[in-house]
């Protein structure tokens, strides 16, 4: 089998012949750029082939490359195969840059009060008075030291033979594993001797990109250590459609192996950092969206993208580590979220869990933003859930000078009104390369406040100024010129960029509006905003109002949840209260279809505006902007 | 239904600081007709063009010679036909490589100065030549009052700079979204074209061709401003251009078609009345007196209120 | 009532039993009017009766004539289609007086009979004959009445003032269902008598809204089932005034007297304007003299566009439509069967005088923007419709034109169909442009 080096780091793998150069460097734990899934689409996944016999389709694909390049050995991993020994180089940009991954939980005040315990007993030997089974001697001292009654603990066929030898090698001195799970309680494990501060629990948030993971004492009930990294699945698809499409063409097996080392990943590294045995982790809670956690779970989820939509898991899950593959202790519980529907998932759960909203009487709003948002309204007695696709403009995508949140993005800007200049922050405070969501929806508040665009967001190239200026399609505003650009050239953004804005925040408004006129409520009833996920996080709140991305409440009334999904799996993890009420949660939520709202249209149209056609319900906003069109008034009159 | 459609000023007479014979203030409505104070009756408009090549056929064959005499179309239009407004359609500006703004200019002078009706002035759809000509035509009917068009959501600058330069009125057109003819309003509005200057085209599909989407948004317009949206609060103006076109008029049998022609405008522009149009455009000359006549009879109600 | 209101009526215990995931899934439905109160077995007569009263139709219906050309009115819950529907179009019935020439009867009943007109994939009809004694002889009218029945199952409206004409024509076509018009307070005892010994729905005729329901009140007490109401006016604008009084009361429940279906006679009133107002406005049914066929054309287009359900628009039969004659080597152009994109693209490629095949696709009437975001219009839908329009045998090349919404889908379809896509405009205005720069 041929063996292929990478560089720069010289990572090995070895393939059998004819495997693609993709493949390899999955293998060698490469995380490359494969937006496509690995269907030659995309051209992202470059590669320079050193040496080595390789094929690559030079006619098909040749008009990604110039001549020069294709005679470099320049190729797409996904479509070049190896058939021998060979040196690959790989471009940085091809591989996944590290981005800001969310890591913050919520701090937890709930009383840790875990689903698994461990009991260290000193049992008396059997005698001819006394012939008890072992079994029935180690769950009477489980019962004795506090633990459920022996008739309600299961003990499978695993820990029957376990039992007898450990018992009598640790001379009776032994400490027994019992968890809660669905129907009872359960014995996981025995051990010879006293290991009861040796009980940990991991929190997983398994994301469509990223892996978050929290370990826990969950004897101390304290947080040891987090620990984050890529969803090793980005290599077949960068979105949740193309793993599903992937899953459709290969079958699950791969993906559901990837989504466990991904987890596997991310709880050595934070059981590395805590010091201690993977071994002694008794359980982990997984919150993940309704995909990621059919695919972890090794489900088929091909019937989910289609009409009408339905998820084959939706409630809690529970199984053992040993059958996902998991490299914690193999007896112990994995817990996955409920669902709701194929978009309302474990993570929106765990949002909604997070957040509280459903212990209370008022209505709040819980909004998760990606590609796809999800959006949740209601309190303690009924809540109202939909989700849509926002289109990929929030997140950089669909905008010429777009990029995620990576070293270099704009992620902060402001526009002085008076002179119409920006100022801007990036990530790492490296010169700009691009603007990140955050970066955009502060550059098109900015925007409209110094009356550079109008309400539909055209830019007003009646404006005589050195920013504005008409591009070769569009006109455009630039944010940084060549001078103070990381890139080789200004960074603008166009009429066009603009316009997929809009269309993207009007999806998510109009979304809100949808469920807030369903249920008859508008948004002074609102006590709470709550946004979810990275995009959430980083965003500017005021800003976010003011182009119309969520209704308009008062500020003190918009709440980060952080990672909502690493802290409801969190609270799920130490908390059997918390636990327990998943399942209640997820029935109460009624899900509606958006694409069969009658209304979601001529309500997307209305949002289609900055902030939206019904300025009454943006009534600061309004106040605000008015005053700006008045300052700059004058200028433009003339 | 408490508010009031805001009136706007069309044409404008000697005292007015105009030349024409009359002037109209369309708006004032409180209610739809029927269901209350539904103000003055809608106006009539015929429409003509500059270029007639692109003209419905039926039309050319009905007025003949005068197909290429503006001053004598709109004559007609006015002491033939009975119209209220004459509307002119500078097709010429549609045309390929046009590139004579002038022309436009001097079109406008001409009807304006054959004809004492107040004139609607539809200019190019080009943002190209928006500026230049809406400049003309705006300055040809300096004073008059003309009802200058069309602005839309991508191009508004340019018509409501030459309204505002030389006092005119704008008909903002959107495609038949009653969203988007509010936000279009608030567009001119925050360029500076005050609310009793504009008036709302919401696009007018033909009788079988969408016109249910016409007629509704038309309802929703009216309802929502009666209601109190002062961004929609101005009088609306339809016009089903495509009406004569339609293939039951073009495959009508030979005997059959100049009816048909009629009453496919005539259906259309007496629903839109009833809908709350403040003015109806039409462009076979026989379906004005019909229209007059069933729109004076709408008017002559008498209800139980 | 709104959804909350309903759902705090409800027992809150989401048991599913209504068929409902929720219990504010069920409210929500309830609240527009898409379910009855009666599936959850826990509500009490009383919540029940509450609910249920919000629900149905405030006006009531009326059912005329009987077999496949019978047709209902009423049944209507708003002033403006837009806020929901219309649900019943007008009946348009055509009036024959029964002192013409019997044969003249027959032929007229026949044409009614026989009119359709086809568009976008309805069938428009004239719904019946309108009799009118003119004769004053009961005799004649029965005998006329007979002769529209043998002209199939065309529902009838029999109008005389005369309860004596309307008992003789009663008897031979009574069986028949039609409408008797009118009841008014000289004659409205005999008359209700006549509608209840038959069965057949009755209007009242008054000039007031206070007559109108005192007269409805009577003849129902007298037990007539379904009764329509004639506001006598005098002009279109009497009409138009007095329908929309008349459906404001009864949306509102101000007067349930007044929650019947109306009646027009548009033969004193100007013929064009008032059926055009009668369809615009509330009629049930139309009575209108003989009609020359543009005006019955564009009657029945306007009836057909003013009831069409805002939220289910009029789809076009997907398939291929040659636009402007084409040959092999004409572009063909991908859209959608939501009938305004179809027609304005059409508009566009007819005036700009470009040979081209329309290709229609099912996307169940949605937008090619809805389309899309539904996931309705896919790769998958364009190669099942290439394949069963035989598209590949009516053009030479395999180049697929796709609106500018569906860009996203390009390659999808390039990979599932084999032909080549180009990314048209977004709007149907610059498509003549884009085909004629294409080239």
């Amino acid at each position: 089998m041929p063996v292929v080096t990478f560089l720069p780091g010289y990572r090995k793998a070895r393939v059998p012949q004819g495997a693609t150069v993709l493949e390899a460097a999955q293998k060698a734990g490469l995380v490359m750029n494969v937006v496509c899934g690995g269907q030659g689409k995309c051209g992202k996944c470059i590669v320079r082939i050193e040496n080595g016999e390789t094929n690559f389709d030079r006619e098909k694909f040749g008009v990604l490359f110039a001549a020069a390049e294709l005679d470099a050995g320049v190729c797409l991993a996904c479509q070049t195969r190896v058939f021998s020994d060979a040196r690959i180089d790989v471009p940085a940009q091809t591989l996944v840059q590290e981005q800001k991954i969310l890591v913050d939980a919520q701090p937890l005040d709930i009383p840790v009060h875990p689903s698994v315990r461990k009991y260290a007993l000193a049992l008396s030997p059997p005698t001819l008075d006394d012939p008890s089974s072992d079994l029935a001697r180690l769950l009477d001292g489980v019962e004795h030291a506090g633990g459920p009654a022996a008739t309600k603990v299961y003990a499978p066929l695993e820990m029957l033979r376990k039992i007898p030898v450990v018992l009598r090698h640790g001379r009776w001195r032994c400490t027994a594993t019992v968890a809660l799970v669905p129907g009872g309680y359960r014995l996981i494990n025995v051990e010879e001797g006293g290991t009861a501060a040796r009980l940990y629990g991991a929190a997983v948030d398994l994301g469509t990109t990223t892996v978050v993971a929290y370990l826990w004492d969950l004897a101390g009930g304290r947080v040891l250590s987090t620990a984050s990294n890529y969803n090793r699945q980005i290599s077949c698809g960068e979105d949740i459609l193309s793993r599903v499409n992937y899953a459709k063409k290969n079958g699950t097996a791969h993906l559901q192996e990837l989504a466990a080392v991904s987890v596997n990943t991310a709880l050595t590294a934070a059981a590395d950092a805590a010091g201690i045995d993977l071994e002694d982790i008794y359980e982990v809670m997984v919150a993940g969206n309704t995909v990621m956690t059919h695919l972890l779970l090794g489900i088929d989820p091909a019937y989910m993208i289609a009409e009408p939509y339905v998820p084959v898991v939706r409630r809690t899950l529970s199984t053992t580590a040993q059958r996902l593959g998991l490299s914690v202790a193999p007896t112990a519980g994995v817990f996955t979220f409920p669902a709701v529907s194929n978009f309302i998932g474990g993570d929106i759960i765990a949002d909604i869990l997070t957040s509280g909203m459903a212990d209370q009487d008022e209505v709040s709003l819980l909004i998760d933003i990606g590609t796809n948002f999800e959006a949740v309204l209601g309190g303690r007695d009924w809540m109202l859930a939909c989700a849509g696709a926002a289109g990929p403009a929030l997140e950089g995508g669909e905008v010429l000078f777009g990029m995620r949140a990576n070293p270099g993005a704009i992620e902060r800007v402001r526009v002085d009104e008076a002179t119409l200049e920006p100022a801007f922050e990036t990530i790492n405070r490296v010169p700009p390369v691009g603007i990140c969501g955050s970066g955009l929806i502060d550059l098109l508040a900015g925007l409209i406040r110094a009356c550079v665009i109008d309400r539909t967001g055209q830019i007003n190239t009646g404006i005589d100024h050195p920013r504005i200026r008409m591009g070769r399609h569009f006109p455009e505003y630039v944010v940084a010129r060549e001078d103070e650009s990381g890139a080789g050239k200004d960074i603008v953004i166009t009429g066009h960029d603009i316009r997929n804005l809009i269309m993207s925040k009007a999806a998510v408004l109009a979304a809100c509006i949808t469920l807030m006129d369903a249920a008859g409520i508008s948004h002074g009833d609102l006590a709470t905003v709550f946004f979810s996920g990275a995009f959430g996080n980083y965003i500017d709140k005021e800003n976010a109002v003011t182009i119309g991305l969520i209704p308009e409440v008062p500020l003190d009334r918009v709440r980060n949840l952080g990672n909502g999904a690493v802290t409801g799996a969190n609270q799920a993890l130490v908390s059997r209260e918390r636990r327990k009420a998943l399942d209640r949660i997820a029935r109460t939520i009624t899900y509606i279809e958006l694409n069969a709202d009658p209304g979601f249209m001529d309500r997307y149209t209305q949002s289609c505006f900055l902030p939206h056609t019904d300025l009454s319900l943006f009534p600061t906003v309004q106040r605000v902007l008015e005053e700006c069109r008045l300052r700059r008034g004058a200028q433009w009159q003339g | 239904m408490t508010e009031r459609i805001t009136e706007v000023a069309v044409g404008a007479t000697r005292t007015e600081g105009g030349t024409r014979t009359r002037s109209y203030r369309v708006g004032g409505a409180s209610a739809l007709p029927g269901m209350g104070d539904a103000g003055a009756r809608p106006l009539i408009a015929l429409e003509i063009c500059d270029d007639p090549a692109l003209w419905p056929v039926v039309v050319l064959e009905e007025v003949g010679d005068l197909a290429g005499d503006l001053s004598g179309w709109a004559k007609a239009a006015e002491e033939r036909w009975g119209a209220d407004l004459v509307r002119l359609v500078l097709t010429s500006t549609r045309r390929r490589g046009f590139d004579d703004p002038a022309s436009s200019g001097k079109a406008v002078g001409e009807v304006l100065a054959a004809t004492g009706l107040p004139l609607i002035v539809e200019g190019s759809i080009d943002p190209a030549l928006d500026t230049g000509v809406f400049r003309r035509c705006g300055e040809a009917g300096e004073g008059e009052r003309l009802l200058l068009g069309t602005a839309e959501a991508e191009r508004y600058r340019s018509v409501a700079a030459a309204a505002l330069a030389y006092g005119h009125a704008v008909l903002a057109q959107t495609p038949i979204d009653i969203n988007l003819a509010k936000q279009l309003n608030i567009l001119l509005r925050e360029t500076g074209v005050p609310h009793d200057r504009i008036v709302i085209d919401p696009y007018t599909g033909a009788l079988g061709y969408g016109f249910e989407y016409s007629y509704s948004v038309m309802e929703r317009v009216r309802t929502a401003a009666l209601a109190g949206d002062a961004d929609l609060a101005m009088p609306v103006i339809s016009a089903a251009q495509d009406s004569l076109t339609v293939r039951e008029v073009r495959e009508a049998p030979e005997g059959e078609r100049v009816e048909t022609a009629v009453q496919w405008e005539f259906y259309a522009a007496f629903s839109a009345a009833v809908a709350g149009a403040g003015i109806v455009c039409v462009r076979h000359p026989g379906t004005v007196g019909m229209l007059r006549e069933a729109i004076a009879d709408l008017w002559g109600g008498e209800g139980w209120r | 009532m709104k959804a909350l209101e309903v759902y705090k009526l409800l027992p809150k215990t989401n048991c599913k039993e209504c068929g409902f995931p929720t219990c504010l899934a069920f409210a929500m439905k309830l609240a527009a009017g898409g379910a009855g109160p009666e599936r959850c077995p826990y509500l009490d007569e009383e919540t029940k009766a509450l609910l249920g009263g919000a629900t149905r139709p405030p006006v009531r219906a009326a059912t005329v004539g009987v077999g496949a050309r019978s047709f209902t009115v009423g049944e209507e819950i708003v002033m403006f289609r837009h806020e929901k529907t219309f649900y019943h179009r007008p009946g348009i019935m055509v009036c024959a007086d029964d002192t013409s020439p019997l044969e003249e009867v027959r032929r007229n009943a026949e044409e009614v009979r026989d009119l359709v007109v086809h568009r976008v994939g309805q069938d428009l009809t004239l719904d019946g004959i309108a009799l009118r004694c003119e004769s004053g002889d009961p005799d004649r009218f029965a005998a006329a009445s007979m002769v529209v029945g043998e002209c199939g199952d065309l529902p009838r409206l029999l109008i005389t003032a005369d309860p004596g004409a309307h008992a003789a024509a009663l008897k031979v076509c009574g069986q028949f269902l039609p409408l008797i018009h009118a009841a008014t307070a000289e004659n409205h005892e005999e008359m209700a008598g006549l509608a209840k010994r038959y069965g057949c729905p009755l209007v009242v005729r008054a000039e007031t809204p206070e007559e109108l329901a005192d007269l409805a009140a009577r003849c129902t007490a007298a037990g007539v089932r379904a009764i329509l109401l004639d506001p006598a006016p005098r002009t279109v604008g009497d009409f138009v005034a007095r329908a929309s009084h008349l459906r404001e009361h009864a949306v509102k429940r101000a007067s349930p007297d007044l929650g019947y279906p109306l009646y027009l006679d548009t033969t004193t009133l100007g013929t064009d304007a008032a059926l055009a107002a009668g369809i615009l406005r509330y009629a049930g049914v139309i009575a209108v003299p003989p009609l020359p066929r543009p005006s019955l054309l564009a009657a029945l287009t306007l009836r057909q566009n003013i009831y069409t359900d805002p939220q289910k628009p009029i789809q076009v039969t997907p398939g291929i439509y040659p636009v402007n004659n084409p040959g092999r080597d004409a572009p063909v152009l991908l859209s959608v069967n939501f009938s305004l994109t179809y027609f304005t693209l059409l508009g566009y490629l007819e005036a700009g005088k470009i040979p081209c095949y329309l290709f229609v696709v099912d996307t169940a009437g949605l937008s090619v923007l809805t389309a899309v975001a539904g996931g309705k219009l896919d790769e998958d839908l364009v190669k099942k419709s290439i394949e069963s329009t035989g598209l590949a045998g009516t053009v030479d090349h395999r180049t697929l034109i796709i609106p500018g919404y569906a860009a996203p889908l390009s390659g999808r379809i390039e990979d599932a169909t084999g032909w080549n896509v180009r990314v048209g405009p977004r709007d149907a205005a610059e498509i003549a442009e884009f085909l004629e720069k294409g080239e």
